[in-house]
């Protein structure tokens, strides 16, 4: 079947089919009956007018033997057939046929001789008569003369048989139309005969009757059939008469136009197609009503369902309480959850979930808007990264979920500071903010205070009160940057120059900060090739303990020969190595050819180094150092770890089980630098250090500034009472050095002793002689 | 019931002449079966032929509506009296050839004779009473006999000369009401065989 794009026209199609096949076979069925019904009455009403031939042939016969036998009886009549008295036998028999109204009459003797009132019949034909005759047969149809007709005989007794009265009455058109009349239909009558191997016919009423269709109607015998009469389609009833003579049949053949027969049965058969074809049309429109009202639901959810696809959000009518209802019901609910669902993916997808503020790509989007918006038409907008300077400490001491209160109380008050304008969180402290200035440059400045001054309230969170800090980058678009990539790293360094400020202020970009920043990578490539290419080296500086007046120790320090810079200083790379982590093969290799140079000194010669943060934090120092003693086959105690406190501010426990672990292997820790940065005195009753170094900040103003000798004095008295040594560092005078022995210092590093020097030299000092250099400086 | 036919025949069997021996005739009808009262007549040609004893008287009585007997035998010349015993009238008539007379026989006990002098079959009827029937055989031929129950008629004597043998019986069917045969010299025995009409049905058949 062909495929309908439509449900109603195929559902219309399908059920109207199957109505239609029903009806059709109804209609056929009742049309067969209809037809069977006529047929059969006219086969009824033929068979009745058969019946009534019947009657009137016996009626005829009846009245002809009467007439016959009365004549046969007559004594005169026999008297004269006995004694062949000619006259008076052909007068009365022609005085008997003459009230019969009989045309042919005669008289069949005994002996075979045949006596005539009719010149038409044969004597030989009458004569043919004598065996049914003298068989007893009185009545039947014969054909004389070429015709049917009913015969009757009567036996003529004087006493004994002598001969036979015999009339033949014709069958003709007027005895048939006689039958007619009396029939209740207007049918055709003839009688057909059959003699000598030929048909004849009585009547003219069948005159077209040829000897086919008389055989024909010869073997339907007693049934109705169809034939043509006078070219007319006709129901014919063949009813069989009897014969004179054996040998000889006869039909009396009743037929009905069967036009005329089966009008009534026509009529009613069209009135029934007519209603037929109405009630196909019926069910058709009724079916197309029917598939309509279940279809158009559908239909709308089929539209429906596509305007969903492209995006829209559209709601269907619900009618009723059906099926379909529900499915609309279902499709509603599923737009609503669908339409929930996209509003979620879109929050997750451009918010931050922890303080709601737009994430990083939302920030990108409307960083690229502004871009665009701002093309051509000279208007200004200044980015702000923002960064908390202590959400590192906070996240690291109290936990996360004190950092998370920190970060959403942040976002508030930045939010409140920048209201208005664009505030989204990149990530961890990491905030921003899109100002659109117009005119007034003064309004970046007023913004960046106000954002300080709002963040610097204080903050209670978990039940520690803080004043937070942030510290603002600031690059103005489009001058600071074309597109939003060259902004952002611009607000960024601008950032690094806020925190290198001294944190909790804001700084602008310049183009400056750019080229510094395109140095420090050059740095950082350079730096990574450094090791491999050898051109990393340690110098080293001796340290005079002042109580024996010698060498007691050297501090390795990293020197790096760049090959077009030439001796680049620690301070200039070693942050560099620290932020790209390449701190930590380089602090190996260090502690190695430390270890490795210093197994070569005499063995109350201990060397030093120095150790960063990120190496304690992630550099496995502990099995560096224990590779570097079991390689060069140094003495643990010769080896000196110089830390900051700044390897406190991460870590906590981590950092002391590490510090204990060294201390365990008889390594000695030095605390560098002590009295800058927290010098938190909790940090000398945690750990038992070995040493502390005061650092050359108080040395130097210890002869010129009047608190520096108390505060080194406290420093080594503290020390002392601890048990700890301590060494004061840049020492570059001579009173300096006496104001420190004064003051009970155990060991001394400086330019006035001695510069750093290169590791051949450090050899070349104890081969001329062990015990010089100390003499010397002593 | 009067029975004269076989004293008639014996007269027959005494004057057969010498030259002569036994001929059997049997005839049956279409079925095989015997026919009795068929009335069998041999006519031998030339010399051998023998008229049968002329003269004699009969009767054929009218008793009971019927004729009695129904079948009679009488030689050319012989004399019968129809004498009416019921109370009737009676109208006695024949149309046969052989002789046609009518009696108006109206008073009972009347009798009336009629003299038959030429051979052949008269067929009697009355006219006042249809069913009544009777046959008269006159016969001009010594040979003249009727078969018994088994269809069976025997000439002692009958004369050893080429002869005609002729069967008639009342519902023969054929022309006539009779049939014929040529019948050799040395011929000892004949048959034929016949199609009876069924007799007329008020006809009393077992009273022949």
């Amino acid at each position: 079947m062909r495929p309908f794009r439509s449900l109603s026209a195929r559902l219309t199609f399908q059920f109207a089919l199957l109505f239609a096949a029903a009806m059709l076979g109804v209609s056929a069925a009742l049309s067969s009956f209809i037809a069977g019904a006529a047929s059969r009455e006219v086969e009824g009403q033929l068979q009745s007018s058969g019946a009534v031939y019947d009657r009137l042939w016996q009626q005829r016969a009846h009245e002809l033997q009467n007439a016959a036998q009365l004549l046969a009886r007559d004594f005169g009549f026999r008297a004269a057939v006995a004694s062949g008295d000619q006259a008076t036998m052909q007068s009365a028999l022609g005085n008997a046929a003459a009230r019969l109204k009989v045309r042919t009459a005669f008289i069949v003797t005994a002996d075979g001789r045949v006596s005539s009132v009719d010149a038409s019949t044969s004597g030989r034909e009458a004569a043919a008569l004598w065996d049914p005759l003298d068989e007893g047969r009185l009545t039947g149809v014969s054909v004389l003369a070429g015709r049917p007709r009913q015969l009757v005989a009567a036996p003529i007794m004087a006493p004994t048989l002598i001969g036979w009265v015999v009339f033949a009455a014709d069958l003709d058109a007027r005895e048939m139309r006689g039958l007619e009349r009396l029939s209740a239909i207007p049918l055709h009558a003839a009688v057909i005969a059959y003699d000598k191997g030929r048909w004849s016919e009585a009547s003219g009423s069948m005159s077209a009757l040829d000897s086919q269709s008389a055989s024909r109607a010869q073997s339907h015998v007693g049934t109705a059939f169809e034939m043509k009469v006078g070219g007319e389609r006709s129901i014919a009833l063949a009813k069989p008469l009897p014969t004179f003579a054996d040998g000889q049949r006869a039909i009396l053949l009743l037929a009905y136009p069967k036009a005329q027969a089966m009008a009534d049965a026509r009529k009613l058969q069209l009135a029934l197609g007519l209603m037929t074809l109405l009630g196909l049309l019926l069910v058709a429109f009724a079916t197309w009503k029917a598939a309509g009202r279940i279809t158009q639901p559908l239909a709308r959810l089929d539209e429906a369902a596509g305007r969903l696809a492209s995006g829209e959000h559209v709601q269907v009518r619900v009618r009723g309480e059906d099926e379909l209802a529900r499915l609309a019901s279902s499709f509603n609910e599923m737009v609503g959850k669908i339409a929930e669902r996209e509003q979620r993916i879109t929050q997750l997808a451009f918010n931050d979930t922890l303080t709601g503020l737009p994430n990083r790509t939302m920030f990108q989007q409307q960083l690229d808007h502004l871009f665009r918006a701002s093309q051509g038409n000279g208007s200004l907008f200044a980015l702000h990264c923002l960064d908390l300077d202590q959400f590192k400490v906070i996240n690291d001491t109290l936990g996360h979920p004190a950092g998370d209160a920190l970060l959403v109380e942040a976002a508030r008050r930045v939010s409140q500071a920048a209201r208005g304008q664009f505030v989204a969180r990149l990530g961890g402290d990491e905030f921003v903010v899109l100002q659109t200035v117009g005119e007034d440059r003064n309004a970046i400045d007023r913004l960046g205070r106000e954002i300080l001054e709002t963040m610097a309230k204080p903050l209670n969170v978990d039940g520690n009160e803080f004043v937070p800090s942030t510290s603002i980058g600031i690059a103005i678009a489009p001058q600071d940057g074309e597109d939003g990539g060259t902004l952002l790293r611009n607000a960024d360094l601008a950032l690094y120059r806020a925190k290198e400020a001294g944190r909790g202020t804001y700084a602008f970009f310049e183009e400056s900060l750019n080229e510094r920043a395109q140095e420090r990578r050059q740095v950082e490539a350079d730096l990574r090739l450094a090791l491999e290419r050898g051109e990393l080296e340690l110098f080293y500086q001796p340290l005079f303990d002042l109580e024996q007046n010698e060498i007691c120790s050297f501090e390795a320090l990293l020197r790096w020969r760049h090959p077009t810079r030439g001796l680049v200083s620690p301070v200039e790379f070693v942050p560099i190595a620290e932020d790209t982590g390449l701190i930590v093969p380089i602090g190996a290799w260090v502690i190695r050819e430390a270890c490795a140079r210093a197994a070569r000194w005499p063995a109350n010669i201990r060397v030093a180094v120095n150790v960063s943060a990120v190496q304690f934090h992630r550099g496995a120092l502990h099995e560096t150092i224990l590779r570097a003693l079991a390689d060069s086959g140094l003495s643990a105690d010769r080896l000196e770890v110089e830390i900051t406190e700044s390897i406190f501010l991460d870590g906590g426990d981590t950092t002391l089980r590490l510090l204990h672990a060294l201390r365990a292997l008889g390594v000695r820790i030095a605390l560098d630098d002590f009295g800058t940065g927290y010098s938190s005195l909790s940090y000398l009753q945690s750990f038992p250090f070995d040493k502390l170094k005061i650092d050359r900040s108080f040395i130097q103003n210890l002869l010129t500034r009047d608190g520096a000798s108390a505060i080194v004095h406290a420093i080594t008295e503290l020390a002392n009472a601890l048990g700890i040594e301590t060494t004061a560092e840049g020492v570059e005078e001579t009173a300096q050095l006496m104001e420190l022995r004064a003051h009970g210092c155990s060991s001394v590093q400086g330019f006035l002793f001695a510069e750093p020097m290169s590791g051949s030299d450090v050899d070349r000092l104890f081969r001329e002689d062990p015990d010089a250099a100390v003499q010397n400086v002593a | 019931m009067v029975r004269g036919i076989p004293v008639f025949a014996a007269g027959f069997v005494l004057a057969a002449p010498l030259a002569a021996a036994p001929l059997a005739v049997r005839v049956v009808d279409g079925a095989g079966r015997p026919v009795r009262d068929a009335v069998v007549t041999l006519h031998p040609s030339g010399a051998a032929a023998r008229p049968a004893r002329a003269g004699g008287h009969f009767v054929v009585a009218q008793r009971n509506l019927q004729f009695q007997p129904f079948l009679t035998i009488v030689p050319v010349g012989a004399d019968v009296s129809f004498p009416n015993l019921d109370p009737t009238k009676h109208h006695v008539y024949s149309f046969s050839p052989a002789k046609k007379f009518e009696l108006k026989l109206f008073a009972k006990d009347q009798s009336r004779t009629v003299h038959f002098d030429k051979a052949g079959i008269v067929a009697l009827g009355c006219n006042i009473h249809d069913q009544m029937s009777a046959f008269i055989v006159v016969t001009d031929s010594q040979w003249t006999a009727r078969t018994n129950g088994q269809g069976m008629a025997v000439f002692a004597d009958a004369p050893n000369a080429p002869a005609r043998l002729t069967v008639w019986h009342p519902y023969l069917r054929a022309p006539g009401g009779e049939l014929q045969q040529a019948l050799g010299a040395a011929q000892r025995s004949a048959s034929f065989q016949v199609r009876l009409r069924p007799p007329p049905p008020a006809m009393a058949m077992q009273d022949y």
